[in-house]
């Protein structure tokens, strides 16, 4: 057998094997991994409505259990209806806005969760962040996928920061939607008094993840406009559709 | 420490204490210092790499060195990096399996360990003309030297950029109310740079090279 056979041979046989091995593992491992992932997000979702207690370690179970009891997923459209996910038929036009509802046991919603999805510096950063039933004030804020760099854009996953969400207002004095932004360095030093309930404190070494987590909570935000404008007028929209989900006492 | 003379003058001993101290892959050899830079700003995901680059090199030199008399010259780089990097994409899948929240915060630094070049470093210059035997130490004694370093320059970096060691408070709250400030420079990819430069001087120092 000529030299190059022999390479040639044994290139097959390694990639092969590699292959297969690879194979095995990443098949093996998808469905424990991908529970993983369900629990991550379940327990972000949890933690902007802060059920979450900052120190303690939950399971997987628990994690599970706590969503099932309290967190509900709806489907919501630009008119504040229900949109039924099992007639399969699309809206082409209007929105379809995905929300998690806060609601214990058959009580008033306490607050709507809504899925954050937007550019980072390096990638996607996607979170939670959640708005009490005043559709004003923010009850908490969760990021559990991003690729920012760690120590500095990165984090935007510790509690510090995350927790300088919470009190916070998505709206001006008036009642406006302003949407809620980082400042550049403490939001005290930087920002005018009458401002300051629309930011939260930067990251020093990170202006730009700011930035663009900025960017997108507005762009988002404004989006879901509709269901934090139902909330805000709660009365008024429940005289006309008092059969809407967050009308009923 | 006194060992007998048994164990600290075999040969074994010898690969394994080499790459740790004499040899060190990061502070002598100055191999492996990016990912150095970017996991060490915490204790837990600078032990968790040190260990996950101790099984890739140590296993990967073993195997390496089981094949080194059949891996055909031409293509013996190739067959190197395949190997290395099957054992990379096991472990990170194998970690984000099982220690899910670590795996979130060393993101894309396991993938990279396939490029670090004390692995590749380390099957070209000891597993192809080693028995496995030696070569499996010899990566066990060169990812403790890497961890090593990293574990060092991550205690600085996290006791004087956070506060914190292993995520847990060390300087005390007072401190901070007495007008105490945590180095944010520390966290910064330079501030390791500085530190590992530091260490280098240190250990030259001390062998007096």
């Amino acid at each position: 057998m000529s030299e190059y056979m022999k390479s040639l041979l044994f290139a097959g046989i390694l990639c092969i094997v590699c292959s297969s091995l690879l194979t095995a593992a990443a098949s093996g491992l998808k469905k424990i991994q991908q529970e993983n992932l369900l629990t991550d997000q379940r327990k972000n979702i949890l933690k902007s409505a802060g059920l979450i207690e900052k120190d303690k370690n939950y399971t997987a179970n628990e994690i599970n259990r706590m969503f099932n009891e309290s967190i509900r997923y709806v489907h919501i459209d630009e008119n504040g209806q229900l949109i039924d996910t099992k007639k399969k038929v699309s809206k082409i036009d209007g929105k379809d806005l995905p929300v998690y509802l806060y609601q214990k046991k058959e009580g008033e919603i306490e607050a709507y969760i809504i899925p954050i999805n937007t550019r980072g510096l390096w990638g996607e950063i996607l979170g939670y962040l959640a708005i009490k039933n005043d559709g004003k004030t923010i009850s908490g804020f969760t990021v559990y996928k991003h690729s920012e760099t760690p120590g500095l854009g990165g984090e935007i996953e510790q509690h510090w920061f995350q927790s300088n969400f919470v009190g916070k207002k998505i709206t001006g004095p008036t009642g406006e939607f302003v949407s809620i932004s980082v400042a550049k360095g403490k939001a005290d030093d930087t920002v005018s008094i009458d401002k300051r309930e629309n930011y939260v404190d930067g990251i020093s070494g990170a202006t730009l993840t700011g930035k663009f987590l900025s960017r997108g909570i507005k762009e988002v935000l404004s989006g879901y406009e509709p269901v934090s404008v139902i909330f805000r007028k709660k009365l008024q929209f429940c005289k006309t559709n008092p059969n809407t989900p967050w009308c009923k006492k | 420490m006194k060992l007998p003379k048994k164990l600290s003058g075999t040969k074994s001993f010898k690969t394994f204490m080499e790459p740790i101290w004499g040899e060190n892959p990061i502070s002598i050899q100055m191999l492996g210092i990016c990912s150095a830079l970017a996991v060490t700003v915490q204790m837990k995901t600078a032990l968790v790499m040190g260990l996950s680059m101790t099984f890739v090199v140590s296993f990967s030199s073993m195997i390496i060195s089981f094949m080194r008399k059949i891996i055909p010259r031409n293509i013996r780089i190739i067959v190197e990096l395949s190997v290395i990097a099957t054992l990379v994409i096991l472990i990170d899948e194998f970690l984000r399996a099982f220690y899910y929240d670590i795996s979130k915060q060393l993101s894309v630094f396991v993938g990279l360990i396939i490029t670090n070049c004390i692995v590749l470093g380390r099957a070209e210059a000891f597993a192809l003309s080693n028995s496995p035997r030696l070569a499996f130490i010899d990566g066990l004694g060169n990812g403790a030297g890497y961890g090593l370093v990293l574990v060092t320059v991550a205690c600085i970096r996290e006791l004087l950029g956070s506060g914190k060691l292993f995520g847990f408070r060390i300087v005390p709250e007072a401190f901070y109310a007495a007008g105490y400030e945590d180095a944010g420079f520390m966290l910064l990819a330079p501030a390791a740079f500085i530190i590992i430069g530091l260490l280098v001087w240190l250990q030259k120092s001390i062998t007096g090279d």
